[in-house]
């Protein structure tokens, strides 16, 4: 076991507002499947005024949070539910210490980059039965879970040894995130091109994982370093006064706010204001007019699942909105809160079988609507959801960029 | 249904339970009877202050001694019963750093250990006091829970022969001639009234000292002081905090398990039976305490609550049975010729013990009995059982939610067993002695939810006994509960008190009981 | 930066109301808040005015209670405010779960507390509780699930009780959202209908806790309905409300469909006001403050509880637009003696006061933001509680301040 060596968390001092009105009982979805996590009002300012700085934790279910924040937002009295979670997990893991599997699993742009490289080998090696077997058992990764597969050359690498474009527009800058790069390079590759399509000029400047693993295990300290790290290589754009998009919702959620709000980061808010997720930003282009960009009609019938880290950005549905301007698409909202799978959470052995529960609903939405296509702007959320379906699950970008006036070949 | 005993208590605070067990271990038989349950009286309604007597050293040095010297005995014989948070004596800069001298050199006169603290040193401590702070001192106050004092204390005494009878009032004193040979009783529950025949009657009442003794002509000069604190939500410090100054109104906050306890007060009370925390009060402590920890203002206040304390005009007691300065044993054989009947008053929480102790020495004397002394060393049951907040909340970490139970208080995190074990004892009789039993209802909604669960409870054990429901008991809760809650109605206290009116009144439609109303209660 | 035509402020049955009164009358609007408002906690029925006696017809009652109370919300929308009103209301749930008067004036329906509250319009999945007898009805409690204490309804009620332990699960707190999920599995309510089925004793109504189901109410009841050969009802009782859970859903569900921008989870914490207009409202979602503008808003931020109104030490405040709000005198005045006082509590007169068209005014009378209209609770001079009002003010007031804000 890994022991973390940091110094005892100190609560800080978070509102004490809730009036115990149990509303945040009717979003969680985690305690609306399992009697062992007690739900928000339990969980976040129930147990928080036995908490002590100087205690021992004990409270392990804790860690059966998801962070999706659905409870925030339905709070009327603003407690920051799962701010509160979050820190007592973070004195719990780091008392108790983190497993080597986790240690590993958050440090997926590491490994991640190396697995590209192997691709060839790893991927077969990921849907071995005998090696889940094993991965399963040592590392308690469920092999239940399909596992995503790598691709090479990664999206970095196709950018930067693509022939280059004839710029002169806008510039815009983009955080492509780990899981575009080394396992959906498409959605990286459509975004690009949607981009361009747009008049914009994109530039990819050096960045690393935005760290929201390391916070999903309560390592604060992990994703600190990782924050400032990646504070200072987009200084430069931020100063030069070129907006930063993202395509992962989970990634910006951890930009924009996370950076200051949780863990306090200097130049956090600079960085804030000019973030941008990429649809919340095409959609204002067309909104202002700035855009000559008419889509082609594409007749189909698609499901757009809303990600519970984009509900948490607060800038309504642009993928949605977006969608909807693809003329000839039957593009509805898929009724369904959480898709269970909580990032890297539901890979856990002991966390599986809850997020297969939250994600029945889901399923049973899909079920009612019977969409051709399934679209949502979170990569955990299109695992999880082509692992309950079965069915090809996308970006919103993706279908975006076949509905482009001109569609783009590539290799 | 009349009874018999050796020795009457009068009073079921923390003295007379306090005498019953030192009776009790000295082998002599008593009876007590309490009008309302345990610690109806001030006993119930203290900071819950376990007193270092720091507090005194400068003006009143006997008592500090007294306080010290019990507070390392109740460390003693009750360590289940305290929480050893240890206190700081804090001095801003209008205090003065004289004082605080003066204060630390009392202090070691008197054998109170103190521990002199820069105020970078207290602020790390304890963050939330005022920046401006000159200093500090550390001292062993503590946190104490009286209720669980004076069961402990009932229930030692009632494992060694003692009986206790609840619920029951003294409503007159019976004279064989110029001796109290008794006292006629009413039980409040059943109504039932009767005599209880006895050679000794301890009037361990406190303020209600003079409602026993007017029942056979007599009074002593006794004062009533009503005092008043405020509960937050959420415990604002590790330890005590206290103003460096001289002992005045709104200078102390007492952690208590999960709350912290603002007080206090000192107003002259005329009625024992009612008096209320009024907005004044509660403006005034805030205000004031405000001045240790500036955020104050802004913090979020659960209930407030007032006891009334029973001081003695000291001068003019008669009798040099005196023991101490701040607590008096009057025999009222040679004061005033009705023999039989003893008095106890005065003192204060922490002196419990003593005066206890004093009171028995006495009546030994009296009864030719040589037997010493031994609460003083003796630990009361259920010491070494200690559980701390933490414990409370590992309790849902039990996998299977059948081992971890209903939790009844989502805030407190009260089982249902608990209920169930206090149930079982059979001693409860009416609602509020279960609240007074368990930490139900006493978190943030104040029982706003819980009750309701709890009353649930209590009819699914009724209707097995063929018994109707009624809400009344529903509502009495709730008419209680609202006299500690309207003083301290703003901010989100207020919000909360929206949500559980809006939950009775309105969804649940319970009003005041009035015929012919539209719909309302009963069907 | 996008235009709105109206911007609602609040997410309860105001202000969802209110937008989606809007939404229907082709606007483009963004609704934004924090919480579900009393839907969650308290609302399971939709309260027009409880007072008026079930004997009285509402067409009679509320026109006479109108003209008493001339300063009541009711008095700005008018008997045919709230008809027009309720009927969009009821047409947001086609049948099979629909909410019907049961009769011209209000129904009694059982409570958790087993007392009984007057109501008006009531959801198919508690209706047969307006008809239930004493002797014909049967009270299953479930156990483990704490926050419907089914003995204590049956004692009350007078009619017989049984306490169900649940087919998969023992003895643990099941939170009502759970329960009701359960419910939605056909396997899961055919076996609680068997178990139902079993204990009965020749009963003609069935009473529940209100967990019939989150998703399909109506196929739940009618499940339950036909197994046990009994009229099925449920009964609401300590928040949540899974009643009010549907109604909420199925207004974003609404809302988003007809393109309106559904925003929840922040606080709108500044208002930007120039001239006696506002020009947006902020909304803060750390490190972040946004801006939004429109035409006209609508403040449907609750009382208190929604963090509409706020109490500080001395006085009551609108947080947000800053609007003068009618105070019940001194703090010392705001609530009666006893918790159960004769009449309500003199603070629940305090809120807003507005003109006829429901825009804030001052204590002259004078209009004070003009493009700003207030809805629902936050209102003054109601009392939600005692009236038995709440729904109604919130669907009556969101309807006409929506219709008044976009005829101007």
């Amino acid at each position: 076991m890994t022991k973390a060596e940091e110094k005892p968390i100190l609560f800080p001092k978070l509102p004490d507002v809730c009036v115990r009105c149990a509303t945040c009982m009717t979003a969680c979805p985690v305690s609306r499947v399992t009697p062992r996590f007690p739900g928000p009002k339990q969980a976040g300012p129930g147990a928080q005024r036995f908490r002590s700085a100087s205690e021992a934790s004990v409270d392990d279910w804790i860690e059966l949070c998801t962070s999706c924040h659905l409870c925030d937002m339905v709070c009327p009295a603003g407690v920051p539910i799962s701010e509160l979670n979050l820190m007592a997990k973070a004195k719990y893991l780091n008392e108790r210490g983190r497993t080597f599997r986790d240690w590993f699993l958050v440090r997926s742009d590491l490994f991640g980059e190396l697995a590209a490289r192997f691709s060839k080998i790893v991927n077969p090696l990921m849907k071995n039965g005998a090696v889940r077997r094993l991965l399963d058992a040592l590392l308690r990764i469920d092999r239940r879970r399909d596992l995503p597969g790598y691709e090479y050359p990664t999206f970095r690498r196709w950018f930067r040894t693509r022939p280059a474009p004839e710029g002169g527009g806008r510039k815009v800058a983009y955080f492509y995130g780990c899981f575009t790069n080394t396992n959906e390079t498409d959605v990286g590759k459509a975004a690009v091109e949607i981009m361009e399509a747009h008049g914009l000029t994109v530039i990819v400047p050096p960045q690393r994982c935005c760290g929201i693993p390391r916070l999903g295990v309560g390592d604060l300290r992990g994703a600190r370093e990782m924050g400032l790290r990646n504070i200072d290589l987009l200084r430069p754009t931020v100063r030069e006064g070129i907006d930063i998009v993202f395509s992962s919702t989970s990634c910006g959620l951890m930009l924009r706010h996370e950076y200051s709000r949780i863990l306090n980061l200097p130049g956090a808010e600079e960085l804030a204001g000019r973030l941008f997720d990429i649809c919340e930003f095409l959609l204002r282009l067309h909104e202002e007019e700035k855009s000559a960009v008419t889509f082609r009609p594409l007749s189909m019938k698609a499901a757009y699942f809303a990600p519970c880290h984009l509900r948490s950005l607060d800038i309504g549905l642009p993928a949605l909105e977006l969608l909807r301007l693809i003329p000839g698409l039957d593009v509805r909202l898929l009724d369904a809160d959480c898709c269970g799978l909580g990032g890297l959470y539901g890979f856990k052995k002991e966390k599986f079988a809850i997020a297969e529960e939250i994600g029945k609903d889901l399923t049973e939405a899909v079920d009612r609507m019977k969409p051709d296509i399934i679209l949502t702007d979170c990569e955990g959320c299109r695992m999880q959801i082509h692992h309950l379906t079965g069915l090809k699950v996308l970006h919103p970008l993706q279908l975006l960029r076949d509905a482009l006036p001109q569609p783009i070949a590539h290799p | 249904m009349d009874l018999r005993t050796e020795v009457l208590i009068i009073g079921g605070g923390a003295t007379g339970a306090g005498i019953a067990r030192d009776l009790a271990l000295r082998g002599i038989p008593s009876l007590l009877v309490e009008k309302g349950d345990f610690t109806s009286g001030a006993s119930g309604r203290n900071q819950g202050l376990l007193h270092s007597g720091a507090r005194y050293a400068v003006n009143d040095p006997e008592a500090a001694r007294e306080c010290i010297s019990e507070n390392r005995i109740l460390r003693r014989i009750a360590p289940h019963c305290i929480e050893p948070t240890d206190g700081l004596f804090v001095s801003l800069p209008e205090d003065g750093p004289e004082y605080r001298a003066n204060f630390i050199r009392a202090c070691e006169a008197v054998g109170i250990d103190t521990l002199p603290l820069s105020p970078r040193e207290a602020l790390s401590m304890e963050p939330r006091l005022n920046p401006k702070i000159i200093g500090a001192v550390q001292v062993p106050d503590g946190a104490i829970d009286p209720f669980t004092l004076v069961v402990e204390n009932a229930r030692d005494a009632e494992s060694r022969g003692a009986r206790f009878l609840i619920h029951t009032e003294v409503t007159g004193l019976i004279r064989d001639g110029l001796r109290i040979a008794g006292v006629r009783v009413c039980d409040r529950i059943t109504g039932e009234e009767y005599a209880i025949a006895a050679t000794w009657v301890i009037n361990a009442t406190g303020a209600w000292a003079n409602r026993i003794l007017g029942l056979a002509g007599l009074k002593i000069a006794l004062a009533l002081s009503k005092g008043s604190m405020l509960i937050t939500n959420t415990r604002l410090s590790e330890r005590v905090l206290n103003r460096c100054h001289p002992p005045a109104s709104g200078d102390i906050i007492v952690p208590n398990d999960t709350v912290s306890i603002l007080g206090t007060t000192s107003l002259r009370a005329e009625d024992m039976e009612h008096y209320e925390v009024t907005p004044e009060e509660v403006t005034f402590l805030v205000v004031e305490l405000s001045r240790m920890i500036p955020d104050l203002k802004g913090e979020r206040f659960t209930r407030a609550y007032a006891g009334v304390r029973p001081l003695l005009q000291l001068e003019e007691t008669c009798d040099d049975r005196e023991i101490s300065r701040s607590f008096a044993l009057i025999d009222h054989g040679s004061c005033d010729g009705i023999a039989g009947l003893v008095t106890i008053t005065g003192g204060k929480l922490m002196t419990y013990r003593l005066m206890a102790e004093k009171t028995v020495d006495f009546l030994c004397e009296r009864m030719g009995l040589h037997v010493p002394c031994s609460t003083h060393v003796q630990r009361l049951p259920g010491a070494g059982q200690g559980h701390t907040l933490k414990d409370r909340l590992a309790r849902l970490r039990r996998q299977t939610p059948a081992a971890r139970g209903e939790i009844l208080c989502d805030c407190e995190l009260v089982p249902r067993e608990a209920v169930d074990a206090i149930l079982r004892e059979g001693k409860v009789r009416e609602l509020q002695d279960i609240l007074h039993r368990t930490r139900l209802a006493k978190g943030t909604c104040q029982g706003g939810f819980c009750v309701y669960r709890l009353l649930g409870l209590l009819n699914e054990l009724k209707k097995d006994k063929g018994s109707g429901g009624s809400n009344v008991v529903l509502r009495g809760f709730l008419e209680e509960r609202w006299k500690g809650i309207r003083p301290v109605l703003w901010g989100t206290s207020l919000k909360e008190e929206e949500l559980i009116e809006s939950i009775y009144k309105g969804l649940f439609n319970l009003a005041p009981e009035e015929p012919g109303r539209q719909g309302g209660g009963e069907a | 930066m996008k235009r709105f035509d109206l911007i609602v402020i609040g997410t309860g049955l105001a202000g969802l109301t209110a937008a989606r009164t809007a939404v229907e009358m082709g606007a483009k609007v963004l609704i934004t808040g924090r919480g579900m408002g009393a839907l969650t906690l308290f609302g399971n029925t939709i309260d027009l005015l409880g007072e008026i006696p079930p004997e009285t017809e509402m067409a009679e009652g509320i026109p006479r209670w109108i003209a008493a109370h001339p300063e009541h919300p009711y008095a700005r929308t008018g008997m045919e405010g709230i008809e027009n009103a309720l009927a969009d209301f009821r047409g947001l749930f086609p049948p099979p779960y629909s909410f019907a008067a049961l009769g011209p004036g209000n129904s009694l329906l059982p409570t958790g507390a087993g007392t009984m509250r007057p109501t008006y319009l009531i959801p198919a999945t508690m209706a047969a509780g307006a008809a239930m007898t004493p002797a014909g009805t049967l009270i299953v409690g479930l156990r483990g699930f704490k926050d419907f204490q089914g003995d204590t309804v049956s004692l009350h009620l007078k009619c017989r009780g049984v306490t169900l332990s649940l087919p998969r699960y023992g003895l643990e707190g099941l939170t009502a959202l759970a329960l009701a999920r359960l419910m939605d599995e056909a396997s899961f309510r055919e076996r609680l209908g068997e178990a139902i089925r079993r204990q009965m004793a020749g009963e003609l109504f069935i009473g529940l806790p209100a967990v019939l189901g989150f998703r399909n109410p109506a196929v739940v009841l009618k499940t339950l309905e036909e197994i046990t050969g009994a009229r099925v009802f449920e009964i609401p009782m300590l928040p949540p409300s899974i009643p009010g859970t549907r109604v909420f859903h199925r207004f974003r569900e609404e809302l988003i469909a007809k393109g309106a921008d559904f925003r929840m989870g922040h606080l709108v914490s500044g208002a930007n006001v120039k001239d006696g207009r506002c020009e947006g409202i902020t909304v803060q979602n750390p490190p972040l403050a946004t801006e939004y503008r429109a035409d006209r808003y609508i403040l449907a931020t609750g009382r208190f509880l929604g963090g509409g109104l706020w109490a500080e030490m001395e006085r009551i405040v609108e947080p947000l637009f800053h609007i003068p709000v009618f105070q019940p005198g001194e703090r010392g005045k705001w609530f009666g003696e006893r918790f159960f006082n004769p009449k309500a509590h003199p603070i629940h007169r305090a809120g807003i006061v507005t003109d006829a068209d429901l825009r804030p005014v001052d204590e002259t009378g004078r209009v004070i933001l003009e493009n700003v209209r207030a809805a629902g609770s936050i209102l003054a001079h109601h009392q939600a509680i005692e009236e038995k009002s709440r729904e109604g003010i919130d669907i009556a007031t969101g309807f006409l301040a929506a219709q008044r804000a976009l005829a101007s």
